[in-house]
């Protein structure tokens, strides 16, 4: 007896999950796209005039370039502009290049990167927390002294470069559209791109990627991702686990003709695949009742819900004698939602008096069953804001609601957390969980993992947005 | 996830099991599944020996495959002439390796020591203890099959390889580089899932 008081218990958990899953079904999507334009930082615009070392330069009207008036007499008197905003940091790589206009005196332009606080009449690189490229003598600074050997010089009429790049956490400088060299980042914080002249009429115009750079920035990304994208392929993996896997999803959710050709398929390919069947105490617990499931599967994928009932009150009678369980709740609201379907609004009424009603009122159940009669108010429900529950999908979690109760029956199951999701599911919330860890201990740098796009998107851009997140 | 399982069967070729995933789980294929037929009949051939007939079916479907690829028609060929000297056709292999594929070598720095290589084989009376035995392995033959199949896919615009091991590749890579930072649940055995908690 105490063996069914715990499974009833986990038949609750069972019953819980996927009635939040269909809660949640319709949110999904809307978040999605809310965590998308979430991503969207603000990026480099114009120079910023206010903060800028003003006196011994002047920024031109359209904030896009800065002309050194004075004459320059000591290491203070620096004109260094910053960009208005700092480089955004959700992305592979930033990056933004000037045009030297005119060296002026002694060109001694700089291009870099500063921190908030930065002494604003310094060139970048002299001062803590900076880094920068300098014309005059192709050196790169960051933060000693002394300046280190790293490129060419440059002056008048060069198109220069610097780019943060988030996967590797370097800079990078270019001239006339080819890198020139690589440094490591180490300066905390956010980083405005930056501009140094430090002579008389020394000219220097930005571009904060209003016009085509001078570099090719898409083939560096590209590279970049190409980079990181064979250091995972060269990963090895145990001799067909995929297919273990594959195996198993079909096993946990049902699919049993799909299993049947699979097995059939895998032993006479050459060479035969051979999946590891003793794996344990999973496959048991997935193998359970595999038939009934299949047709339970079947019944409500083509949405005949009564059938299904019928079946269950025949096999598992504990499923369903609380009328009041989450799986109950979900198989006549999908009763409901069919009725709908076919137009029998009357019957629909009829059959949410006797079965729905109950749950007005109940937390955790109201919501949902308020969707389902709203549906009454269409004419065309389908294209409603309710138009997620005549998707397949709908019908798609009750059969998983279904199949997971079912699972966690077996007598003999072992692992009763293993009856919600398979293992291909575990898999891939782990990857999610572990790229967005990974990317917040990096202080949010680098791109974005979301698994949708991955599954969504074909190969090549698979690893974009996943892989980037150094 | 059905979406990522269809993947997985379409690109490893199980046409009867993604047949069936697609009336039991209604999910649609990203291929004309009939065409996943006609590949695994092209891969069948080559794993088999024949790979004359091969050839012949991948220009049925698509000639361009071949003309466009240079490296696939050679590697296709010299499994050609592999299968003639594994047949004992000494004279045959001789005649096709000088007209059909020296040319080819001929083209091509690496193209030309392959083809030594293979020839090679004709120099050994016991093969299977010569040092370049391994070309007369199964495993060339599924080597220059995945080849093919990989050539197929990529003229159908459809990726060459299933989504599922680059996922879990991917699952490992993330691991690792969490590992350097954090201590949390690992999954360490992906056949089954577990998660682990991290060793105190």
């Amino acid at each position: 007896m105490t063996n069914n008081n715990s499974g009833s218990k986990n038949e609750e958990e069972v019953g819980s999950y996927f009635l939040e899953v269909a809660r949640g079904a319709h949110k999904k999507k809307e978040e999605m796209e809310m965590e998308e334009v979430m991503e969207d930082e603000e990026s480099p615009t114009e120079l910023n005039t206010i903060n800028s070392s003003g006196g011994f330069l002047v920024v031109s009207t359209d904030k896009m370039s800065v002309k050194y008036t004075s004459v320059n007499l000591h290491g203070h008197d620096v004109g260094v502009v910053q960009a208005n905003k700092p480089a955004p940091v959700k992305r592979l790589v930033y990056y933004f290049e000037i045009y030297v206009k005119d060296s002026g005196a002694k060109g001694q332009i700089a291009i870099g990167f500063t921190t908030d606080n930065f002494k604003m009449r310094r060139q970048p690189g002299w001062e803590p927390h900076s880094c920068g490229y300098h014309g005059d003598d192709g050196l790169l600074y960051r933060g000693q002294g002394k300046g280190e050997t790293f490129g060419p010089t440059y002056t008048a009429n060069d198109t220069v470069g610097a780019g943060i790049n988030y996967a590797s956490h370097e800079f990078f400088f270019t001239k006339n559209g080819r890198v020139v060299g690589t440094v490591y980042n180490d300066v905390k914080g956010s980083l405005f791109p930056t501009i140094a002249v430090h002579s008389q009429n020394e000219e220097v115009h930005v571009n904060f990627g209003q016009k085509p750079f001078a570099f090719d920035l898409e083939d560096f990304e590209k590279r970049e991702r190409m980079k990181q994208q064979t250091t995972v392929e060269k990963i090895s993996l145990p001799p067909n686990v995929g297919h273990g896997i594959v195996r198993s999803y079909l096993l946990h959710y049902g699919y049993e003709e799909t299993l049947n050709s699979f097995d059939m398929a895998s032993k006479t390919t050459v060479p035969p695949v051979h999946i590891a069947q003793e794996n344990g105490f999973d496959e048991q617990d997935i193998m359970y009742a595999l038939n009934e499931r299949k047709t339970l599967r079947q019944l409500i994928k083509n949405g005949e819900i009564d059938a299904a009932l019928g079946k269950l009150h025949d096999w598992y009678p504990q499923i369903v004698q609380d009328d009041k369980s989450a799986t109950c709740f979900l198989l006549h609201c999908q009763k409901f939602i069919e009725l709908v379907r076919v137009g029998s609004l009357e019957e629909a009424v009829k059959y949410g008096r006797i079965q729905l009603a109950k749950f007005f009122g109940l937390a955790g159940f109201e919501d949902f069953v308020q969707d389902c009669v709203a549906l009454l108010a269409y004419e065309q429900p389908q294209e409603s804001s309710l138009g997620y529950l005549l998707e397949d999908s709908q019908r798609e979690v009750v059969a998983d609601a279904v199949n997971a109760m079912i699972l966690s029956m077996n007598p003999n199951l072992k692992d009763s957390h293993g009856c919600l999701q398979s293992c291909l599911e575990r898999l891939l919330r782990q990857l999610t969980a572990c790229c967005l860890e990974r990317r917040s201990l990096n202080g949010d740098q680098g791109e974005a993992f979301y698994l949708h796009r991955v599954l969504n998107i074909g190969y090549g851009i698979l690893y974009r947005d996943s892989l980037a997140l150094q | 996830m059905n979406k990522l399982v269809m993947n997985f069967l379409v690109t490893e070729g199980y046409v009867d099991a993604a047949e069936k995933f697609r009336l039991e789980s209604g999910t649609e294929p990203d291929i004309d599944l009939a065409t996943i037929t006609d590949r695994m009949a092209v891969k069948k051939a080559v794993q088999s020996g024949n790979v004359e007939d091969a050839i012949e079916k991948v220009n049925d479907l698509n000639p361009e495959i071949l003309d466009t690829n240079p490296q696939l028609f050679f590697h296709l060929q010299q499994q050609r002439l592999i299968e003639l000297i594994r047949n004992g056709k000494v004279e045959e292999a001789l005649e096709f390796a000088q007209e059909e594929l020296a040319p080819r070598g001929e083209e091509n720095q690496s193209f030309l020591e392959e083809l030594e290589k293979t020839v090679a084989l004709l120099a050994f009376e016991d093969v299977s203890n010569c040092p370049v035995g391994e070309l007369l392995d199964i495993s060339q033959r599924l080597k220059t099959a995945s080849e093919v199949n990989a050539a197929i896919l990529t003229s159908q615009s459809h990726e060459k390889d299933p989504k599922l091991p680059s996922l879990l590749k991917m699952l490992i890579w993330a691991q690792n580089q969490l590992d350097e930072k954090a201590a949390y649940p690992r999954i360490n055995d992906l056949s089954t899932a577990k998660l682990e908690d991290p060793a105190v």
